[in-house]
């Protein structure tokens, strides 16, 4: 079982086709997820886990779902 | 008992509502009608009205989701918006139609064609005009009995404080991100709940911020936002817009949110929703 993930707004074209469950290796960090997924780190501003803020480097693991967003203002 | 109180009595009816008890309601005419004679505010006459226990016709259908006091309190309520493109008409939309009692608005901005795909204020005949002309005309035409004011300038953290003074939500619905932590700022300052919202493409959030706790404005930057080329469709801002109202008819009944110190992250290309504690 890998984690389950969702990338919003300019990430949806880095969302891998195994997004419902994607493997991830041991100490598999936001930061370490990120550059496997292609994207620039800058362009990540808020990443959350189970449902909860967390930093580029928390550490990911099974059944874990992740979301990544980037900078959105428009109204 | 004042005279506007047995006016009010005199010109309500009774009818069966439509959960089934005996009641009394005012029609529109009558609001409108008592207003001018009394001299005060639609908004008065209605509030009145709801603490005799008579419900006025044209929130009729908020209730049983209002309580009669819920209603009488938005209508007693100040909300201070800035902002009167995408997420601001529709705000404006819903706001005066759920009957908040005090709008302020402000936007320094000119309707263009662009707007036309997503910004209910706008419309081909109004290209060119001020936003905050459009918005009065429709809080006149839709709900007269609102207080409506709306300044035609831009806010900058030093006109802000005044803007918000008194008013007991602040809403940000500024377009792109360089202006909201401002914003957020002087809702704080303020001691008030800000109730915020943004989209680009398919994607968009809300969020409750209570003085001093993270906000969006916080996490989101100033710049290069994907709105740049994603744009705003109007499912998303409206659907965003929708959700941003139901918080702030809440706050300003005075009922605690549950999106406080969260945003609610919403897809809907994904059609998902969920909310992320931040603060």
């Amino acid at each position: 079982m890998g984690i389950e993930l969702k990338c919003f707004a300019t990430l949806a074209k880095f969302l891998p086709e195994n997004w419902d469950d994607y493997p991830v290796e041991p100490g598999e960090t936001i930061r370490s997820l990120i550059r496997r997924l292609g994207m620039p780190e800058e362009s990540v501003t808020l990443m959350f886990v189970n449902s909860v803020r967390v930093d580029l480097d928390a550490e990911i693991k099974e059944g874990d779902r992740v979301g990544l967003f980037p900078p959105v203002g428009g109204g | 008992m004042s005279a506007l109180a047995d006016d009010i009595r005199a010109l309500s009816r009774s009818i069966t509502l439509p959960w089934g008890e005996e009641g009394d309601i005012l029609s529109l005419d009558h609001v409108l009608d008592l207003s001018r004679r009394h001299g005060v505010s639609g908004r008065i006459v209605e509030i009145k009205a709801l603490r005799l226990g008579i419900r006025p016709l044209r929130y009729l259908r908020n209730q049983q989701s209002l309580s009669p006091e819920d209603q009488a309190r938005l209508l007693e309520s100040a909300v201070a918006m800035v902002g009167l493109g995408g997420l601001g008409g529709t705000l404006l939309e819903v706001l005066l139609r759920a009957g908040a009692g005090i709008i302020r608005c402000a936007d320094g901005d000119r309707f263009e064609e662009s707007n036309l795909n997503r910004q209910t204020l706008s419309t081909p005949a109004g290209l060119g005009r001020s936003k905050t002309d459009m918005a009065r005309e429709r809080a006149e035409a839709l709900n007269p009995s609102v207080d409506f004011e709306a300044e035609n300038a831009y806010l900058t953290s030093r006109s802000l404080p005044d803007f918000l003074s008194g008013c007991r939500v602040a809403v940000d619905a500024l377009g792109g991100l360089s202006h909201r932590l401002e914003l957020q700022r002087a809702a704080a300052g303020a001691g008030i709940p800000m109730v915020t919202g943004a989209l680009a493409g398919f994607s968009g959030y809300v969020g409750v911020v209570l003085p001093g706790d993270t906000g969006p404005a916080d996490i989101m930057g100033r710049d290069n936002a994907a709105e740049e080329s994603l744009g705003c469709p109007s499912p998303s801002v409206t659907c965003i817009a929708a959700l941003m109202a139901a918080e702030i008819i809440r706050l300003s009944i005075g009922h605690p949110s549950p999106l406080a110190g969260k945003m609610l992250v919403a897809d809907l290309q994904a059609m998902s929703f969920e909310t992320v504690a931040i603060a």
